[in-house]
């Protein structure tokens, strides 16, 4: 706190210095006014209104609230984002976690090297390609997928299988993205300090139980912060719904912020959509609050 | 012991090769002869090759352009997201004003905020504006990035600020401090966000869908996801030289930087 004798107070300072903060902060401020916070309001406000875009809107009161609870199809939209989410988590830190402790063992550097990279370039590619190449690779007459697929008795064509596109998507979802879990427990794998290991080697721990009582306390708090990002992220998964099903067949794979799109951009339903983004909001802020909360008795600090 | 390690490293590399699988498919087919192109079992060394494909794809998207308006758009959310972030920083970092705490929880509850939710009124602001179909559009609301605002703030507080002090008593204003001590010490943490920030926005798809529609003016992923319609075998092989044009150069500079790109993106899962 020394420093806070040599700064003369605010209020003493010349105008140049008190002015000076506000500018530093005001292209950030004006920005995050105009395209974050006004239009949070702005749902709000949306919310309450009745308005297909093009006519005057009106007022709606909770009409739109009361339709988020009576309409089907937003149902089914939950329920499959649910079921996304719920395998997007599990796969991707239990995968991630593996994939991690693997590569951390002794091995030739090459293959390090060949499998990091291999585990990680997925995420670069952006999901139009990615959606792309496996909508090829699931084709029920030519695609590689369907090919191999089949000898293991999987069905051709599982994008227009009900029971099989929401497995087919959540596939896709985790050949893009683990490797952003991996890179990211791995990084936490590296950050525990040897010396633990080797203090439970002198006690005479077992791989097993150093694994459970050095690794998994120590990378705890990595854990938890893939998992609330794979839930923040899955939670609102739009692209491989939009570009590989359409939702379909018959909304089996509709996600929420897929439903979201189209209640507004092609329904021209402002109102509804702008309840429907309220409901995603408040779900994710209140799974990340509950995971903050779980968060003191999983997470070693 | 040496079986055990043999099993796990079989078993990594066996993923591996699954994870390669449905690009190096991609690549192999793009450059196929057309009878082999969609032979079954498929054919995964290739030993003739057919380019005509690749010089077919400006038929059906203009990729030149659409690479153009890519790099054009998320260089311009880049340098002026990051600009900002680096200026707020310094002012929540630095500086002592009035609001500072006030200002500082306003930002970090954007991090709540997707752009998911906002979408609606930002499009309807830009219809007022003008500005739908343009690449001012998908622009200008990325250059404000809250996350970006956080990080380069908590970096900028593990400076030492015995070395601005310095510089200020030798008469250095914000700037001069901001120019000589920020912006060399603050190095990694300031590219860290910037390839953080090229690298999502170089793939967003969500928003720029919902702003853009002419097809001069779209980015990469939507001229790809454009595509969608080129069904059919012969159209295939012309798609498949598409995604191989778009996506070869990217992991290409990938395998270069592997390291720094890596590093950047664990680095947004450490605490300190």
């Amino acid at each position: 706190m020394s420093e806070v004798a040599v700064t003369p107070s605010v209020a003493k300072r010349p105008t140049g210095e008190r002015v000076a903060p506000y500018l530093f902060l005001s292209p950030a401020l004006v920005l995050f006014l105009i395209f974050v916070l006004g239009p949070m309001v702005g749902t709000l406000v949306l919310s309450l209104f009745n308005w297909d875009l093009l006519g005057e809107p009106s007022f709606a009161g909770g009409e739109n609230y009361s339709k988020l609870v009576s309409d089907e199809t937003l149902r089914k939209a939950l329920g499959n984002t649910f079921e996304f989410t719920f395998w997007s988590i599990v796969l991707h830190v239990g995968l991630g976690l593996l994939l991690a402790l693997g590569v951390t063992r002794k091995m030739w550097r090459v293959t390090r090297y060949f499998l990091r990279t291999a585990y990680f370039f997925p995420f670069l590619i952006s999901w139009a390609a990615t959606a792309l190449i496996w909508k090829y690779a699931y084709d029920p007459a030519f695609g590689v997928f369907t090919y191999y697929g089949d000898k293991i008795g999987l069905p051709g064509g599982v994008l227009v299988d009900a029971h099989w596109a929401m497995p087919a998507l959540i596939l896709v979802d985790l050949w893009h993205t683990i490797g952003f879990s991996f890179v990211v427990i791995l990084a936490g794998l590296q950050a525990i300090p040897e010396h633990l290991y080797e203090a439970a080697l002198l006690d005479g721990a077992n791989a097993w139980r150093r694994f459970w009582h050095v690794t998994l306390p120590m990378l705890s708090p990595t854990l938890f912060f893939v998992t609330v990002i794979s839930f923040i992220g899955a939670f609102q998964i739009f692209e491989p719904m939009y570009l590989m099903t359409r939702g379909g067949p018959d909304n089996a794979t509709i996600s929420v912020v897929q439903y979201l799109y189209e209640t507004a951009f092609r329904n021209f339903q402002v109102g509804y959509a702008s309840a429907i983004a309220l409901l995603v909001f408040a779900i994710v802020l209140l799974a990340t609050l509950v995971q903050f909360r779980l968060r003191r008795r999983w997470v070693h600090e | 012991m040496i079986i055990r390690r043999l099993l796990t490293t079989t078993l990594l590399c066996a993923f591996a090769v699954l994870m390669v699988a449905p690009v190096f498919w991609l690549f192999v087919t793009a450059i196929l002869p057309a009878d082999d192109r969609f032979a079954l079992p498929p054919h995964w060394i290739p030993t003739s090759f057919d380019f005509s494909p690749f010089s077919r794809v400006s038929e059906l998207i203009p990729l030149g352009r659409m690479a153009w308006n890519s790099v054009k758009v998320t260089s311009l959310i880049t340098v002026g997201a990051t600009l900002t972030s680096v200026l707020a920083a310094y002012a929540f970092a630095r500086l002592e004003f009035r609001g500072r705490e006030f200002f500082f929880l306003l930002f970090l509850s954007g991090l709540m905020i997707p752009p998911q939710i906002t979408v609606i009124p930002v499009f309807l602001l830009m219809r007022e504006l003008q500005l739908v179909d343009t690449h001012a559009s998908v622009y200008l609301p990325g250059m404000v990035n809250a996350l970006g605002i956080f990080l380069l703030r908590q970096y900028f507080l593990s400076i030492p600020r015995d070395l601005d002090e310095a510089a200020r008593i030798d008469g250095a204003g914000h700037l001069t401090i901001l120019r000589r001590v920020i912006l060399p010490l603050g190095a990694p943490a300031i590219s860290a966000l910037a390839i953080y920030l090229f690298q999502m926005y170089w793939n967003d798809f969500f928003w720029p869908n919902v702003f853009l529609s002419s097809p001069e003016k779209l980015t990469l992923p939507l001229g790809l996801a454009s595509l969608q319609g080129a069904q059919g075998e012969g159209q295939a092989a012309v798609v498949f030289a598409a995604i191989t044009l778009v996506v070869a150069p990217l992991l290409l500079i990938f395998l270069v930087f592997q390291r720094t790109l890596v590093d950047s993106i664990a680095s947004s899962g450490l605490k300190d």
